[in-house]
């Protein structure tokens, strides 16, 4: 075989044609995200810092669905924890709004290393179960724990502070949200490119091969789950940046589930395809808004639609018919 | 709280946790059967049954259709829309993914989408109450109150768990059935249809969530989000091991008792949280379940 | 050849339930030599392998790997002791790129310092992936996603990754199961230069006897779970047990 035998392979072109598509789409996205604020009202300010927060979200669950190929069915309440942890260190401390996001991000990664160790005892099952058990157990600790966060009545954010800086408007946050949502982007892209991202890989495609490559399986999973809880906990100071005021009813797994859909919309196991996801549809449910009756069809209709025809997500499906095209001419 | 009633509470709490527990039996039993056959824990399954239940509701009260058309007509319902869910969607998608996960996600699509419709057909926007077919009147059974609808349930589900292990253990059927959850590759060699077993497995599993759906219904208010015990069910079938069918059942009783006694003698506001410190409680002490076994080495 | 043994198996014996895979087995391998292990099939030979590459634990028995009691040591620890393995059913990352798949390999030398353990090509370690594509004629499928390979080079991608630990001894499991007369060849080249210039010591299980005879410097025979014969090829080949144990079976493919 090392004298060169016919190469039974396929060549790469479907998936850089996909992210050509997905880079050239983050491109505008970039350019519409700085050139937003001169000339756009406040409306559409909240809702760019919105998309953005779940643009970090996406990237969590894209840790721990994408690259380590395991369930995480509490992605709402990880997001609360930082929401409440970040909100709840602004009041206590007079320490620069960051320090707040650092702690709310850190508190939710150490739930979340303590559930994943646990849930992972068993086979990786349990993970998706466990998870969605943990997600609704926490829905209702943030609805009842009313000495720490108010209960049913919802809990008032106190405006972030960088030094005397006080940020009182949603265009004020919006360069920060942009700030850290780069950040935040460049260190998914750092963690997937290293070793420990080769590792979420490789126990991703075979365990067992892992096994044999000196990796220790559980140990990456636990880790895997941590970090993506700790990424949706920074997103939840994200919120804390431009919000007032946080409500249990959106902390559910109904949240969860969107953002579950934007990554499986945007692609699967890209980085790419998380933040492309995120913003496609986070557009889309903007629009869905208008009609809340059909949102529930809508979104398990695109989550059974793409799992049977475009798994790997609209940007690789996109691609894919561009190539096809291309090869009929 | 003295000692008399702490008894009774035992006595109320063991009553009412059989018969709330074999309904979450009966979702647990649904769920096992799939996961033994096709490695995916349905989210669906408690949509299923809701879906179901308002089915009987619409034939029942609002098409006035006579019983004996509506039970038969909801179970087939369950039926055919879980074998065609398998069939047509998840077949599809194991086509175009070889991971498990997909098929997971889509059948949290299907759930998201079967709750969409039944808001959409406007009965599921107020709580809705199905009428009771057997009287609802107290009987005490020691010093526990119980009413013979609740006693109707648990010897409903006890016979339906009855006739599918029956159906599992001793029919042709149930011999293909264990055959695809042991080894889907040697079945299939050996002549068992495994497109059409797996269609039959997500069927049964249908009919076995309206059949709970049907039982539980004239107790409780009807909402779109009723489906949501399924929590529970998963519970019970982590606490029975989550590939063992008598474990799904056992576990259905144990989380119903727990579910009651967590009410009776701590706080109604505290059910919420009772399967997930079940769940959590097997995980420390015996992931494994009560009824799984050990893990089997993977053959390399 | 040394006197101590490289590998040492003593009185292995491995049971699943009331039944005995295999029996009281003893091997032991030569430093920098190619061992054979061979048998029908159901002879016990894999259960010995995923023994002592620790994917399996015996029931009894010791297994010595350079003077060190491996007996039960997890199969993670293996790499970083240099014992690599490979797979007979292929356990590839096959979503990932050929050079990706052997860079993992590498897994338990790519965390020496920060800067490798977060770079996604670390300097001295990417020059070696590259170097072990090259001789095992990997180099122009580098970016290629492992699924998408033929059989044959993705066999290949087995070995190279195993390479990639930088293993004192390499454990293949049916290396040669599949491939064609030429891949076979070249397959058989480079195992003799791995042994003759990396001096590496090789352990094998195989079927296809052409290569097994033509490598091997011992050869092992197993048959219902129990030693039946153990010599060079041609001291192999005339042992009547083996004779026996194949009746019926072609010992040589053509």
């Amino acid at each position: 075989m090392i004298v060169t035998t016919s190469p039974a392979t396929i060549s790469p072109a479907p998936r850089r044609a996909a992210s050509a598509t997905a880079i050239a789409g983050l491109v505008i996205a970039a350019l519409v995200a700085i050139a937003l604020p001169a000339f756009t009202t406040g409306y559409v300010i909240y809702i760019a810092n919105l998309l953005l927060v779940f643009v970090v979200l996406c990237l969590g669950l894209h840790i721990v669905i994408g690259e380590t190929g395991q369930f995480s069915m509490a992605h709402a309440a990880f997001y609360g924890i930082g929401i409440y942890a970040s909100a709840l260190a602004n009041r206590a401390v007079d320490l620069p709004y960051p320090f707040a996001m650092l702690f709310g991000a850190l508190v939710a990664g150490a739930v979340g290393l303590f559930i994943g160790a646990l849930a992972l005892r068993m086979r990786d099952i349990y993970l998706a179960l466990a998870t969605f058990a943990f997600g609704e157990a926490m829905q209702w600790v943030f609805a009842n724990w009313d000495s720490v966060t108010n209960g049913p009545n919802g809990l008032r954010i106190s405006p972030a502070r960088f030094g005397s800086l006080e940020i009182l408007s949603d265009k004020q946050a919006y360069p920060f949200v942009v700030l850290f949502c780069v950040l935040m982007i460049g260190l998914t892209i750092l963690i997937s490119r290293s070793r420990l991202g080769r590792a979420f890989r490789a126990v991703r495609e075979s365990e067992v091969a892992a096994m044999a490559m000196g990796i220790d399986v559980r140990r990456t999973r636990v880790i895997a789950f941590g970090l993506s809880a700790a990424i949706a906990g920074f997103a939840g100071g994200m919120f804390g940046l431009f919000q007032t005021f946080i409500h249990p009813d959106s902390l559910g797994f109904q949240t969860t589930i969107l953002v579950l859909t934007m990554v499986v919309v945007g692609g699967l196991g890209s980085i790419v395809g998380a933040v492309g996801g995120a913003i496609v549809f986070g557009l889309i449910s903007e629009v869905l808004r208008q009609a809340p009756q059909y949102q529930e069809i809508i979104y398990g209709g695109i989550l059974i639609l793409f799992m049977m025809y475009a798994p790997r997500g609209l940007f690789a499906f996109i691609g894919d018919r561009i190539k096809e095209v291309r090869r009929g001419q | 709280m003295d000692l008399q009633l702490a008894l009774i509470f035992l006595q109320q709490g063991i009553a009412s946790g059989l018969v709330s527990g074999s309904i979450y039996a009966l979702l647990a039993l649904a769920i096992v059967i799939i996961f033994k056959t096709s490695e995916v824990p349905n989210f669906a399954q408690g949509e299923v049954f809701m879906a179901a239940g308002y089915v009987a509701l619409y034939l029942f009260v609002f098409q006035k259709l006579p019983i004996w058309i509506v039970l038969p007509a909801t179970l087939v319902a369950a039926f055919l829309a879980m074998a065609l869910f398998r069939r047509i969607v998840l077949d599809q998608v194991a086509k175009s993914a070889k991971d498990l996960v997909y098929l997971v996600i889509a059948t949290l699509g299907l759930s998201y989408v079967l709750k969409g419709l039944v808001r959409r057909t406007g009965f599921g926007d107020t709580p809705r109450s199905f009428p009771a077919l057997v009287p609802t009147d107290s009987v005490m059974i020691g010093q526990a109150s119980v009413t013979i609808l609740d006693l109707t349930i648990l010897g409903a589900a006890l016979a339906v768990m009855a006739a599918f292990f029956w159906m599992f253990n001793y029919t042709k059927m149930g011999r293909a059935m264990r055959a695809v959850g042991m080894n889907p590759k040697a079945a299939q060699l050996v002549g068992v249809d495994l497109k059409r077993c797996h269609m039959t497995i997500w069927g049964m599993s249908g009919v076995i969530s309206a059949i709970a759906a049907l039982l539980i219904a004239p107790k409780i208010l009807m909402t779109a989000d009723m489906g949501s015990i399924v929590m529970l069910a998963f519970a019970a079938a982590i606490v029975g091991g989550f590939s063992s069918l008598p474990g799904a059942i056992v576990g259905g009783f144990i989380i119903g008792i727990v579910e009651n006694m967590v009410g009776l003698f701590i706080s109604s506001r505290a059910i919420v949280l009772a399967p997930f410190l079940a769940i959590l409680i097997v995980l420390v002490i015996r992931p494994q379940g009560l009824f799984g076994g050990k893990l089997t080495i993977k053959k390399v | 050849m040394a006197s101590e043994p490289f590998l040492d198996v003593q009185g292995l014996t491995i049971r699943f339930g009331g039944l005995t895979a295999v029996g009281g087995f003893d091997m032991a391998v030569a430093k920098g030599s190619i061992h054979a292990l061979i048998g029908p099939n159901g002879a016990g030979k894999s259960t010995t392998f995923n023994c002592i590459s620790r994917f399996y634990t015996p029931s009894e028995g010791r297994i010595l790997f350079d003077g060190q009691d491996i007996t039960r040591l997890p199969a993670r620890a293996m790499a970083g002791l240099g014992v690599a393995r490979s797979f007979q059913n292929l356990e590839l990352f096959s979503e990932l790129s050929v050079f990706e798949n052997v860079l993992i390999g590498a897994h338990v030398h790519a965390g020496r310092s920060w800067r490798d353990a977060i770079s996604a090509r670390p300097a001295e370690i990417g020059e070696h992936v590259e170097h072990l594509l090259e001789r095992t004629g990997l180099a122009d499928y580098a970016q290629t996603k492992a699924r998408n390979l033929d059989f044959g080079h993705q066999k290949m991608v087995e070995i190279a990754r195993a390479l990639a630990m930088r293993p004192k001894l390499l454990l293949l499991d049916e290396p040669a199961a599949g491939l064609r007369n030429r891949e076979i060849a070249a397959l058989d080249r480079l195992l003799c230069e791995l042994r003759e210039r990396d001096g590496l010591t090789i352990v094998l299980v195989e079927h296809v006897m052409q290569l097994v005879m033509s490598i091997s410097d011992r050869i092992t025979v197993l048959s219902f779970g129990t030693k039946i014969a153990e010599g060079t090829a041609a001291e192999v080949r005339a042992h009547p047990a083996v004779i026996e144990a194949y009746l019926g079976r072609e010992t040589t493919h053509a």
